[in-house]
C-alpha cells in the first residue's frame, strides 16, 4: 500500500468538453474524470441534449478536449433519443469532417436500458471486463446514466424500511461509480430531476444542500430529488434551469456556483444546442426567443 | 512497596526514611535536585536513587500497591506540553477563534455538515497549512490525505497551495526586518509533494490503510496531519449486520486516537450529515449513529445559516460551545485566506 504521488499524475484532472466552450470554461473544461458528476434540472431544460451531446464529443481526440473514447449510455427513460442522436450525430461529423471518414460516431455509443435501481446495479457489476477492454481501439471513458431518479422516484414506498433499502442503494451504486471512475480513468455523468421545495425560507436552514441561495426553474423554488442522501453520493453537482424571460437573443444563462465556495458566476451563453431542438421546448412561444438559466454547483472549486 | 525493599545502600536508606520518604510512591513525584537537599547528599546521588526506584516500582507494578504508573503523566506537564504545540490554522480567523487557535494536534477532530458546505476544502485547506514552515507559525509537517470518495482535485489542492504560499510571501513581506535570513523558497508544487494522498475505492481498504498508518507514520516522522474524506461513504453501503458496523468503526477511531497521542499529529475526519426519523420528525445528524459520536475528541458542524457557512462547536472537552461564520467573502475578512477563484461576475 503506497501513496499516490500527487506530482507525478498531470496537474490537472482530465476533462470531457461538453461541446460549448463557455460552458466548459466554467467547469474548468469539461467534465472531470475519476469522478461523478451529477446534471439536475426539470424536464425540458436540456439534460438529455447535454448528454448525447457528451457522448458524441468524449470521441473527439484529447488535442480538441475530448477522451478519444467511446462511451456506455444507461437510460431508464423511454423511449432512447435516437432520432436526436442521429441527428446531433449528423452536424457533429460535419463539424469535424476528417476525423471520422466513414465511421459513423454512433458506433461507438453504446447504449442500454434499465428498468429497476437493482438492475443497474448489476449491470455495473457486469461491465467491468468491457471497461477494462485495452484491445478495444477506442475504451469506453464515459458513463452517462439518463436518468438515476427515474429509477428511484416510483419504485419505493415512504416506509422507513424502503427508506433505507433504498438510501443504502444509492451508497452501493456511487461506490461502485466511483470506483469504476478511479480504476478506469472514467468520467461518470449522472442526471437527476428536481422537486417543488415547499418548506418556508427560514425553516430550511439545516436541509439546504448546495451553495446557491435559492435554486429557481421556471419560477418555482426547486431543488434537486432524492434527498440528503444522494446529496452525499456525488462528486460535483450542476443545475441546470430555464427561466421563461423573453429577451432580444437566443442566450442562455448560466449561473456557476463554484467549488463549495460562495463564489457565483453567471456567464450568457449562446444555447447551440437549442438549434434545432425546438420540440424540447415546448413552451416557446412563437417568434419569441427563450432564455435558460443554467446554475452549476460545482463541489471540487476547479473552475 | 515498602522502603526497606528499595535496593540501595542501607544509610542511603536510613537517609531516606528519616527525611520523610517511607514509600516508593513518595519519590515518585520528588526531583534529583529537591531529594538531593532533602537528604543532605549529591545531586548524582539522588539522581541514581530515583533511577533506582523508578526501575523497581516498574518490577513491582504486578503487585499492584502504589505503582508508579509508567507513562503517567502530571497534569502540570500536560498543560505545558500542550501549550507548546503549534496549531493547525483553518486560514479563517473566526473559526481558529472558537477552536481556540486553529486544529490541535494529539486531538480528533471531526467536521461534519451537508454536501456542498465545504468538508473538502477545509481538508484541502488543512493539509496545505500544516506545512507552512515553523518560522511562519506553521507546523512545517507533511500531511496524509485519505480520499474515499473521490472529491479531492489536484488543482484545487494547488489553488489552495499558490493561496497560502502568497499569503506566506505577504507575511514575509509585513515582518521582514525580524526574519531576514529565512527567505521562502517553497514552490506550489512542494505542498503537494508533501501531501501522501490514498484513495480508497471499500471499507476494507479504508481499515487496511488505517492499520497501516502507524508504519507508514513511523517511517515519515514529520507528518502532523491526518485527513479523512470522508470516513462515512464506504460504511453506508453493503452493512446488513450494524453491530459489525459499530466494532469496525470503534476499532478504527481508538486507532486514530492512537495514532494522534503516539505521533501527536492531528487526525481531521471528515463526517456526512443524515436524516434522523426520531418522534414523528426528521432531524439532520451526523451520519455513523451514536455510538460513533464517542470516537472522536472534538466535533465541528458546518451548517447553513441564511446564505453563510456557520461552524457549531459541538463537542469539545476544552471548547465552549460556540459558533463562528466560516469561509467568509474576502472583502469582509481581509486575514481571510480562502481564496476564491472564481469571484466575480
Amino acid at each position: 500500500m503506497k501513496p499516490e504521488n500527487l506530482l507525478q499524475q498531470p496537474l490537472s484532472t482530465q476533462k470531457c468538453t461538453v461541446g460549448c466552450p463557455l460552458l466548459d470554461s466554467f467547469l474548468g473544461g469539461g467534465i472531470p474524470c475519476n469522478s461523478v458528476t451529477e446534471l439536475v434540472s426539470e424536464s425540458g431544460c436540456g439534460k438529455t441534449q447535454l448528454c448525447l451531446q457528451l457522448l458524441l464529443s468524449a470521441q473527439l481526440p484529447v488535442s480538441l478536449g475530448g477522451l478519444a473514447a467511446s462511451s456506455l449510455f444507461i437510460h431508464s427513460e423511454f423511449p432512447f433519443p435516437s432520432r436526436r442522436l442521429q441527428q446531433l450525430s449528423h452536424s457533429f461529423r460535419s463539424s469535424h469532417p476528417n476525423l471520422f471518414g466513414s465511421n459513423d460516431p454512433c458506433d461507438r455509443i453504446f447504449v442500454h436500458a434499465v428498468h429497476s435501481a437493482d438492475q443497474l446495479l448489476d449491470i455495473l457489476h457486469r461491465i467491468d471486463p468491457l471497461l477494462a477492454d485495452t484491445q478495444n481501439q477506442l475504451p469506453i471513458k464515459l458513463i452517462v446514466i439518463d436518468s438515476i431518479a427515474a429509477l428511484f422516484r416510483s419504485e419505493f414506498d415512504n416506509t422507513p424500511s424502503d427508506l433505507k433499502r433504498r438510501s443504502s442503494l444509492f451508497f452501493k451504486i456511487s461506490g461502485k461509480l466511483k470506483s469504476q471512475a478511479k480504476r478506469f480513468g472514467l468520467a461518470v455523468v449522472v442526471t437527476n430531476q428536481v422537486v417543488d421545495l415547499v418548506v418556508s425560507p427560514d425553516g430550511m436552514n439545516g436541509l439546504k444542500v448546495g451553495n446557491l441561495s435559492c435554486l429557481y426553474s421556471s419560477g418555482r423554488r426547486v431543488c434537486p430529488a432524492l434527498g440528503i442522501s444522494w446529496a452525499n453520493c456525488v462528486n460535483s453537482r450542476l443545475f441546470l434551469s430555464r427561466n421563461e424571460e423573453i429577451v432580444g437573443e437566443e442566450t442562455g444563462l448560466v449561473d456557476v456556483g463554484s467549488g463549495d465556495l460562495i463564489c457565483k458566476s453567471t456567464v450568457e451563453i449562446p444555447l447551440e444546442a437549442n438549434k434545432g431542438a425546438q420540440k424540447g421546448a415546448p413552451k416557446q412561444r412563437p417568434g419569441a426567443t427563450q432564455r435558460l438559466k443554467q446554475s452549476t454547483k460545482e463541489k471540487h472549486g476547479a473552475a | 512497596m515498602e522502603m526497606s525493599r528499595l535496593p540501595v545502600s542501607a544509610s542511603q536508606r536510613a537517609k531516606l526514611i528519616s527525611a520523610g520518604y517511607t514509600s516508593l510512591s513518595s519519590l515518585s513525584s520528588v526531583s534529583p535536585f529537591d531529594l538531593a537537599r532533602d537528604l543532605k547528599i549529591s545531586d548524582n546521588e539522588a539522581h541514581e536513587i530515583l533511577k533506582v526506584a523508578s526501575h523497581s516500582s516498574r518490577l513491582g507494578s504486578s503487585d499492584g500497591s502504589h505503582a508508579i504508573v509508567h507513562g503517567a503523566q502530571t497534569a502540570w506537564d500536560m498543560l505545558h506540553e500542550e501549550e507548546l504545540l503549534a496549531r493547525i490554522t483553518t486560514s479563517c480567523a473566526d473559526l481558529d477563534n472558537i477552536l481556540g487557535g486553529g486544529i490541535n494536534c494529539k486531538e480528533v477532530t471531526e467536521i461534519g455538515g451537508v454536501p456542498g458546505i465545504g468538508k473538502t476544502q477545509l481538508g484541502i485547506q488543512l493539509a496545505v497549512n500544516v506545512q507552512i514552515p515553523v518560522n511562519y507559525g506553521g507546523l512545517g509537517g507533511k500531511a496524509i490525505y485519505i480520499d474515499t470518495e473521490g472529491s479531492f482535485m489536484v488543482e484545487r489542492a494547488l489553488q489552495v497551495a499558490k493561496a497560502c504560499l502568497e499569503d506566506i510571501l505577504e507575511y514575509n513581506g509585513s515582518v521582514r526586518k525580524k526574519f531576514q535570513v529565512c527567505e521562502v523558497k517553497m514552490q506550489p508544487e512542494d505542498f503537494l509533494e508533501n501531501m501522501f494522498y490514498f484513495r480508497i475505492c471499500s471499507y476494507s481498504e479504508q481499515i487496511a490503510v488505517i492499520n497501516y498508518l502507524e508504519k507508514f507514520i513511523s517511517e515519515n516522522k514529520d507528518v502532523k496531519a491526518v485527513i479523512i474524506d470522508s470516513v462515512t461513504f464506504h460504511f453506508r453501503q453493503d452493512f446488513e449486520d450494524m453491530a459489525l458496523r459499530t466494532r469496525l468503526l470503534s476499532g478504527m477511531a481508538l486507532k486514530l486516537m492512537k495514532l494522534a497521542k503516539k505521533f501527536s499529529l492531528a487526525v481531521v475526519i471528515l463526517n456526512q450529515v443524515t436524516t434522523k426519523y426520531s418522534e414523528g420528525s426528521f432531524h439532520l445528524n451526523l451520519a455513523l449513529g451514536d455510538s460513533w459520536s464517542h470516537a472522536c475528541t472534538n466535533r465541528v458542524i458546518l451548517y447553513w445559516n441564511g446564505n453563510e457557512r456557520y461552524a457549531y462547536i459541538d463537542k469539545s472537552p476544552s471548547l465552549r460551545s460556540a459558533s463562528a461564520p466560516v469561509f467568509c467573502d474576502r472583502e469582509r475578512d481581509p486575514e481571510f485566506s480562502f481564496k476564491l477563484v472564481n469571484e466575480s461576475k
